[in-house]
């Protein structure tokens, strides 16, 4: 048994349930033992996850989803390709992606205002710009909050960040914050105790806090210790939980390793299959290093984009196989796109005015482009969309009721989805 | 015995600290039952029992003693007290020594520090900040106002005014760290701090709930115009150009207006004018920001002084009188209006001077009463009927856990103070969030817990290794004839982290736990992680 954390191979069942028996920690322990029987297949199968390719830095979109080999300014060097999508093309250096564009989708023609890393990345995030009365939730979180709590017995977080700190949760509770795993190549911080912390040492702290939990509590101080308290459950229960197995690729066949790459991102898109295979709502896998105000062309060819080809491109093949795809959406986007003109130094800077984004599966259509910018890749030609409209068509996919509102801790209302309309043409 | 001497002997020296220097505090004579005061006339106490009446509660009982102490040193020097301190006061026997322990805490080196910290935060946030931006510098600055016990219109003055190198002033960075976007972030950021009022929302559309219109943010905005900051180089041993520091400065605009949209589309302009309509003499040739500095900071400005106290109320009693701290405004009313006068224009005559705010504050019989609820009260959040829980913010939750432990000299001294800023920086990433919200409630997250379970702080922090804590302290019990050592490390444990003596059903337990295993020092680790990490340690009571 791998995940014999705090039941030890030297201690009976009943000696350890003796340990626990006299605290409220038990209770933890006895959904523990009960969940060992529990199907996540059968868990998650009603429940649609997220995975989202965080891009930070801000990503080339011009040469990955939308080339202009007619500019001859702004064009730049790359050739597009076809797809697997009927009359979609997309940069040479995204072949493993280009035969998974049918599952897939463009949009390009987004403008999402916002031309600053951390503001960029916050409306991205959130649909929303910085406004200091309020944190605005990360939608991750309004998917942990909305999908994910609705699981029981399960005791992952439902919203998972790799590579990146991901978007806080704002009034929706730490309980919905991201879970951030900070490198996918090596074991979870802090997930086991300390060397010389034992089962048997570990039963007899839990069993001590839990007496001093309670006491406390029993005192009636208010809510505070009882959250206390909640969290610890759920902090034990994860440390305890079989499901913890998703948070680790040792046992991943080698083929597979390679197959998605090795580096930090296609090790977290690996990662990130398995966890909502396991039964996790949202998961967020980040690359970054996408601010290529410099030599931009050998950066993207040489490094960025072989590793997006690879793991996004693996990712998508291996959720379509084990039909994973329909009850998963993928969604790649970055905090803005970069300015169709090069530079002096043979760069793109920031641009939020007209650019594309990625997106597919969740039971979407694929194989598709909406909208278009002119031969330059400046003006929007066709179909602008906005932020709030990408957070809608997000938020319908995922099965999440687009009118869904808050009250913020200010008494002030917040919707998930303000003024935006889902894109019809993806739904 | 050499050592128990050395400890018993600094208790001593502590406990003369304490009382010698209260000797000029003004203590309250309180009934030692229900905690009200016995000065009839205070206007305080009359004013929130006045509360009470009306909605026909009772109030909590008094604090006990530990209880108050650990309230204390948190609130006051952002720590719990160490052993020391801890015996010292509650073996103390004076009648007016929660007076003399708050003129002990307000001498105290780490007040200042507390404050500075807090105030960083209140500032600048805790978010990392742009290369340009001196976070230390800051601190620093404000550190030596609230050492020197600086009038508070001063501090705000210095603070909205600061101009030149951000090393020599720390006070500029507070700016520098706000200028982006045409300094909008540091108009809504001045207008909240210093004066508790949101107009940001105004920025783009005439205020919802109260008068305040799309002009008001952009008449403040305009004070701002013309600042700039220029980035001045050095070369450094090597023969390197590095940053040195960065250089603030507001020129005088030669177009005195900012522009902005409305959202019929017009396009509206304004001059600096203040909140209440005032505007300046545009011939003036006084810097912007020490037109509109004055504006926020003089007499007539009630909402000043309000706005400080108010913070000052809820740092300590867990709620202000108008809650949020910062949204003050017809919308949004204080709880105890008049009460919230009444401390504001005393502060005011005052001087402006924060620590006769902050005695002023604890010894009222509001923050002297217990957090525990009776069936009467417990549903009352709003009349100060009982003290609230605060949940430690990240750096009370460090300090305190270096105070209980020492984890950070264990292994020798050379490398503590290196530990103790690589262990920080950890601790502030793990545990601090956005810092736009208020939390009353515990906000502990999974990856938080797993961090006060399973980390390297905390193995350190509860390790029994020679030299640790843990293990100085079975030493001291072996040595001492006084009580059983096992009741002795139990007892010394428990002041460590939640500075009181066990229960006698706590006592018991951990007794049984000691005497079922000849390998004290292991079972002693495991008792001091259940104390470190449960909801009693991490919440100040």
């Amino acid at each position: 048994m791998s995940d014999s954390l705090i039941v030890p191979s030297g201690m009976s069942r009943r000696h350890f349930m003796g340990h626990m028996a006299s605290t409220t920690l038990a209770l933890p322990a006895m959904q523990f033992m009960s969940s060992m029987t529990a199907n996540a297949a059968a868990l998650r199968k009603a429940n649609k996850s997220c995975i989202l390719l965080w891009m930070s830095g801000g990503p080339s979109h011009m040469d990955i989803w939308d080339l202009k080999p007619d500019s001859s300014k702004n064009g730049g060097p790359f050739k597009p390709i076809t797809t697997s999508a009927d009359g979609v093309m997309i940069s040479e250096h995204m072949p493993n992606v280009a035969k998974q564009m049918q599952h897939m989708n463009i949009v390009r023609s987004l403008n999402s205002k916002e031309g600053n890393h951390d503001r960029g990345t916050y409306m991205m995030h959130t649909g929303y710009a910085p406004n200091p009365t309020v944190v605005h939730p990360g939608w991750g979180s309004v998917c942990s909050y909305e999908l994910g709590q609705k699981l029981e017995n399960f005791d992952l977080p439902h919203c998972i960040a790799i590579n990146t700190p991901g978007q806080p949760a704002g009034f929706l509770g730490m309980t919905h914050s991201p879970f951030m795993v900070q490198n996918p190549n090596a074991p979870v911080a802090n997930l086991k105790p300390p060397a010389g912390v034992d089962a048997d040492r570990m039963g007899r702290r839990l069993q001590m806090l839990g007496m001093v939990e309670d006491q406390f509590v029993s005192q009636r101080r208010g809510q505070a210790p009882i959250d206390h308290k909640a969290v610890y459950n759920k902090t034990v229960r994860m440390m305890n939980s079989r499901y913890t197995q998703a948070l680790s690729l040792d046992k991943e066949p080698a083929a597979v390793r390679d197959a998605y790459g090795r580096g930090s991102f296609g090790s977290g898109c690996l990662m990130a299959r398995k966890l909502v295979e396991t039964g996790v709502t949202f998961v967020e896998v980040g690359l970054g290093g996408w601010d290529t105000h410099q030599n931009a062309f050998e950066t993207l060819s040489q490094r960025l984009m072989p590793e997006l080809d690879k793991g996004m491109g693996a990712l998508i093949a291996d959720l379509a196989q084990r039909n994973l795809l329909d009850n998963t959406m993928v969604v790649w986007m970055g905090e803005f796109g970069r300015t169709p003109r090069i530079n002096q130094d043979g760069g793109r800077d920031h641009w939020p005015v007209s650019w594309s984004i990625a997106m597919g599966g969740g039971g979407m259509k694929g194989g598709q482009a909406v909208g278009s910018t002119d031969r330059d890749g400046v003006e929007i030609t066709d179909r602008p969309v906005g932020v709030m409209d990408v957070i809608a068509t997000m938020t319908k996919t995922m099965g999440i009721n687009v009118e869904t509102q808050y009250t913020t801790p200010r008494g002030r209302p917040m919707k998930v989805v303000d003024a935006g309309k889902p894109i019809a043409e993806l739904i | 015995m050499l050592m128990d001497r050395a400890h018993w002997g600094m208790v001593a020296v502590l406990a003369a600290g304490v009382f010698l220097s209260g000797a000029g505090a003004s203590a309250v004579d309180r009934d030692a039952k229900t905690g009200a005061t016995t000065k009839s006339e205070d206007f305080v106490d009359r004013m929130i029992k006045e509360g009470w009446d009306e909605a026909k509660i009772k109030p909590s009982k008094v604090a006990p003693e530990p209880e108050f102490m650990r309230r204390a040193y948190l609130d006051v020097l952002g720590r719990v007290p160490n052993i020391q301190e801890a015996t010292a006061y509650l073996e103390s026997r004076d009648a007016g020594k929660r007076a003399k322990l708050v003129e002990y805490l307000l001498a105290h080196p780490d007040y200042a520090k507390n404050f500075g910290n807090i105030w960083t935060v209140s500032l600048i946030g805790r978010q990392r900040q742009e290369r340009q931006v001196d976070r230390p510098a800051l601190s620093a600055w404000l550190r030596r106002q609230f050492a020197d016990n600086r009038p508070w219109d001063k501090v705000a003055y210095e603070l909205i005014t600061a101009k030149g190198s951000n090393k020599d002033n720390g006070a500029v960075n507070f700016t520098l760290a706000h200028m982006e976007s045409g300094a909008v972030p540091l108009t809504s950021t001045t207008t909240r701090v210093f004066l508790g009022q949101q107009i940001q929302c105004t920025q783009c559309h005439d205020h919802p709930s109260n008068d305040w219109k799309q002009a008001d943010f952009w008449g403040v905005n305009a004070f701002f115009k013309g600042l700039t900051q220029k980035t001045v180089r050095k070369e450094n041993a090597a023969g390197l150009e590095v940053d040195d520091y960065t250089e603030l400065s507001q020129r005088i605009p030669e177009d005195p207006f900012v522009y902005f949209d409305k959202r019929n589309a017009v396009r509206g302009a304004v001059p600096p004018t203040f909140l209440d309509g005032r505007k300046i003499n545009l011939n003036s040739e006084a810097d912007r920001r020490v037109e509109f500095a004055k504006f926020v900071t003089e007499p007539t400005n009630a909402n000043f002084p309000k706005s400080i106290v108010n913070r000052m109320w809820a740092h300590f009693l867990g709620r202000g009188f108008v809650s949020p701290v910062d949204d003050f405004g017809p919308h949004n009313p204080p709880s105890h209006p008049e009460l919230l006068d009444k401390l504001a224009e005393e502060f005011q005559a005052s001087g402006y001077d924060i620590k006769k705010l902050v005695r002023r504050i604890m010894e009222t019989q509001a923050y002297n009463q217990t957090s525990v609820t009776t069936p009467n009260n417990e549903k009352d959040d709003t009349l100060f009927s009982h003290v609230g829980l605060k949940p430690m913010s990240p750096e009370q939750l460090f300090d305190s856990l270096l105070t209980a432990t020492s984890a950070h000299k264990a292994g020798g001294g050379a490398d503590s103070e290196k530990r103790r800023d690589a262990w920080l920086g950890q601790f502030i990433f793990a545990f601090a969030n956005d810092e736009g919200e208020e939390s009353s409630s515990f906000q502990g997250t999974i990856p938080q817990a797993l961090m006060m379970m399973n980390g390297e702080l905390m193995e350190k922090a509860v390790g029994g290794k020679p030299g640790s804590f843990l293990a100085d302290l079975l030493e001291k019990a072996q040595l001492q004839s006084r009580t059983a050592p096992e009741i002795y490390v139990i007892n010394h444990m428990y002041l460590a982290a939640l500075a009181r003596p066990p229960s006698a059903r706590e006592l018991t337990m951990a007794r049984n736990f000691l005497n079922s295993s000849p390998d004290t020092i292991r079972i002693m680790e495991d008792l001091f992680w259940a104390l470190l990490n449960s909801n009693e340690f991490v919440l100040n009571r």
